[in-house]
């Protein structure tokens, strides 16, 4: 539990030192919690969500970082490995490919690495991932970007 | 400058805490650098997730793979922590002794198949030598210590067991509910220092062997049918042991047994 505390307060210290670093990836930590973060990182560029930005939650266990954090989206996204409703998110590295050696930031990193290359095989999002392993990428395309203007960017007017 | 500074402070730090490294230590294949108690505990919870032995730990900077942790090193010695003990970094270990450590989890019964244990002693057959008993005690022992290198203690037990055959022929007037007593206990006195809390079931195993008159690969097989669906049973099964190999009950349970007896 200290340990953990310990940890997110380093992990803290190093965002507020690379905030600049890395201007696709803005971590925020909860005034009150240091358990619980949230990021907005932006839609990678050729890809759907390019444009995008996105709202990530992280809860952080105890255990961490033995144990992975859990994240999910916010924003609203169309993406085969993301749930539509709860935002939940399929990828081996919150899961059992976890290892302590990864930070909230190297996480944010994956996922936007999974936005660029979706696993279709191992979809939450069947209608998305049935798109792409029925060999539809436009149909996927100008869903997942519909679905980016419609809730991953500022509205105009 | 500026960033050479940075870089290296950031490159210092354990993985796994993000903190100076404290007890420095590094994994046995790609010596990436952690503290000790960060990377023993992450090997712990990997340990507990997985329901059967891995012989190894990925590192979590790399994925390499590897069987111990290496801590202490002052310049010229160095302590080694064996992950998952010396079976599984080596390759003597097979799953032949697997199977054979497993029986010891087994209530044995009576007798395995139609072996007939008491038909052995009344038919003198015990003053016949047995061809496979080195090879048999060198496995079962090698299953239960865990080490390749027994040969000194096959050596003293099988020495043991000679020379009370030779004795015995000379003194055949005794009962032999009295020869299979004084047999067993002259075993379990041999083999006592290096197996003791297994010795008992040791020796009923010895006996069992020899009684079956067969070769391993024979008695293997009415062994394992006797058994038949008792050892997938074993396999998975879980201890809340928290002992530093909470890996599967079979190491942490040896290890309290043989403290138990010291």
């Amino acid at each position: 539990m200290q340990a953990s505390r310990a940890r997110l307060f380093k992990e803290y210290k190093e965002v507020q030192r690379e905030k600049v670093a890395d201007l696709d990836i803005q971590l925020v930590c909860d005034d009150s919690n240091i358990f619980k973060w949230t990021a907005l990182i932006k839609g990678p560029s050729e890809t759907p969500y390019e444009g995008g930005v996105f709202q990530l939650a992280f809860s952080v266990p105890e255990q961490y970082p033995l144990q992975p954090p859990q994240v999910r989206f916010l924003t609203k996204i169309f993406h085969p490995n993301v749930h539509f409703k709860t935002g939940e998110i399929c990828l081996d590295i919150l899961k059992n490919a976890w290892s302590p050696a990864w930070t909230l930031q190297s996480v944010c990193r994956a996922i936007i690495a999974l936005m660029a290359h979706p696993e279709p095989d191992s979809p939450l999002n069947c209608d998305s991932g049935n798109l792409l392993r029925s060999g539809d990428v436009r149909g996927f395309q100008s869903m997942a970007k519909m679905y980016t203007r419609l809730a991953a960017m500022p509205k105009k007017g | 400058m500026d960033q050479k500074e940075e870089s290296s402070s950031i490159l210092d730090p354990c993985p796994i805490c993000l903190s100076p490294i404290i007890q420095e230590s590094y994994l046995d294949q790609c010596f990436h650098k952690f503290c000790y108690s960060c990377i023993l505990q992450w090997t712990k919870v990997v340990a507990s997730k997985h329901s059967h032995r891995e012989p190894f730990i990925k590192c979590p900077l790399c994925k390499t793979k590897s069987s111990s942790i290496i801590y202490g090193y002052d310049g010229s010695t160095f302590q080694q922590h064996l992950l998952y003990d010396n079976s599984e970094n080596s390759i003597f270990f097979t799953k032949a002794h697997k199977y054979r450590l497993q029986c010891y989890y087994i209530e044995l019964g009576n007798t395995v198949g139609n072996i007939n244990v008491s038909r052995y002693w009344k038919s003198y057959k015990y003053l016949q030598q047995n061809q496979w008993l080195y090879n048999w005690l060198s496995r079962e022992i090698q299953a239960l210590i865990q080490e390749k290198d027994v040969d000194v203690i096959v050596h003293h037990i099988l020495g043991v067991i000679d020379s009370w055959r030779r004795n015995e022929r000379r003194d055949s007037r005794i009962s032999h509910e009295i020869k299979q007593e004084g047999f067993k206990s002259m075993v379990a006195d041999a083999a006592k220092p290096f197996l003791r809390g297994r010795t008992e079931r040791f020796v009923k195993e010895v006996e069992m062997f020899l009684a079956s008159g067969l070769n391993i690969e024979a008695y293997d097989k009415v062994y394992i049918k006797h058994l038949g669906w008792k050892i997938p049973e074993i396999v998975g099964h879980h201890d809340d042991d928290d002992d530093c190999n909470p890996v599967i009950p079979v190491l942490s349970f040896s290890d309290e047994e043989l403290d138990e007896t010291n």
